[in-house]
């Protein structure tokens, strides 16, 4: 396929013409004497050529048929491409502000408990009196590590 | 008939059918590589109960966080499986 990236297509079409004339030259021609002498040579010439050229207009052919469709994929992945970017900037742009969100109210709750419950009169006296037992911690610890309660102990 | 073959091969090796374009899957976005980090423990003999109820909250924040990224991750890759599958249709 190298030839026709490499040559003119116009040299493929000539040599079709080429063996199309000879080969009408030695049918329509054929009383002429010098032609009549190399007629045979000039038919089996004439049909390599058109063989060739014919093998040429094919591969032409479907090389610009393949170009077609290369080209119309290639717009394909372009365009799905730029979907997929602005897909991938949509997912991007939710995640962060859904982040941003759970962070704030983590963040304000923690600034309550802060504010408000550490400051309750009530809490206070509760803190003073009634530390967590430790089982408590462990469970939560094992629980927050996903490991065994035995291995916490 | 051996000459036969021979000529409809050479005839018919004019017809390429390799399709030099490819299309990729997309690259996952960065923010949903990231991996889900540990949730905090409580340290100390002696623990109130407002410490306890701030680690658990901050536990509750990295839960609500990480799902987040879960699901997203889910809706990125159905969104690109349809947005790729099309490109083949």
């Amino acid at each position: 396929m190298w030839m026709i990236n490499f040559l003119p297509s116009w040299v493929f079409h000539t040599v079709l013409l080429a063996g199309v004339l000879g080969l009408f030259i030695t049918i329509a021609l054929a009383f002429i004497p010098l032609i009549k002498k190399y007629i045979l040579p000039i038919q089996i010439g004439s049909i390599f050529l058109i063989a060739a050229g014919a093998w040429f207009e094919g591969a032409i052919s479907n090389q610009a048929s393949w170009e077609d469709k290369v080209k119309e994929v290639e717009a394909k992945v372009a365009a799905a491409e730029l979907k997929s970017a602005e897909a991938n900037t949509k997912i991007v742009t939710k995640v962060v502000k859904q982040l941003e969100l759970v962070r704030t109210r983590g963040d304000d709750i923690i600034k309550y408990v802060d504010r408000e419950v550490a400051a309750d009169t009530e809490v206070i006296k509760f803190v003073e009196n009634c530390p967590i037992p430790s089982i408590i911690i462990k469970t939560h610890n094992s629980a927050a590590l996903n490991q065994p309660i035995e291995s916490n102990k | 008939m051996r000459y036969l073959t021979f000529f409809a091969i050479l005839l018919l090796s004019a017809c390429s059918t390799t399709m030099p374009v490819t299309a990729k899957f997309p690259a996952v976005p960065d923010i949903l590589l990231e991996k889900c980090p540990q949730l905090q423990t409580i340290d100390g003999e002696k623990v109130s109960i407002v410490d306890y109820t701030k680690t658990v909250t901050i536990n509750y924040t990295t839960y609500y966080g990480c799902a987040v990224k879960s699901d997203s991750w889910i809706e990125w890759y159905q969104t690109q499986k349809i947005i790729f599958e099309q490109l083949g249709n």
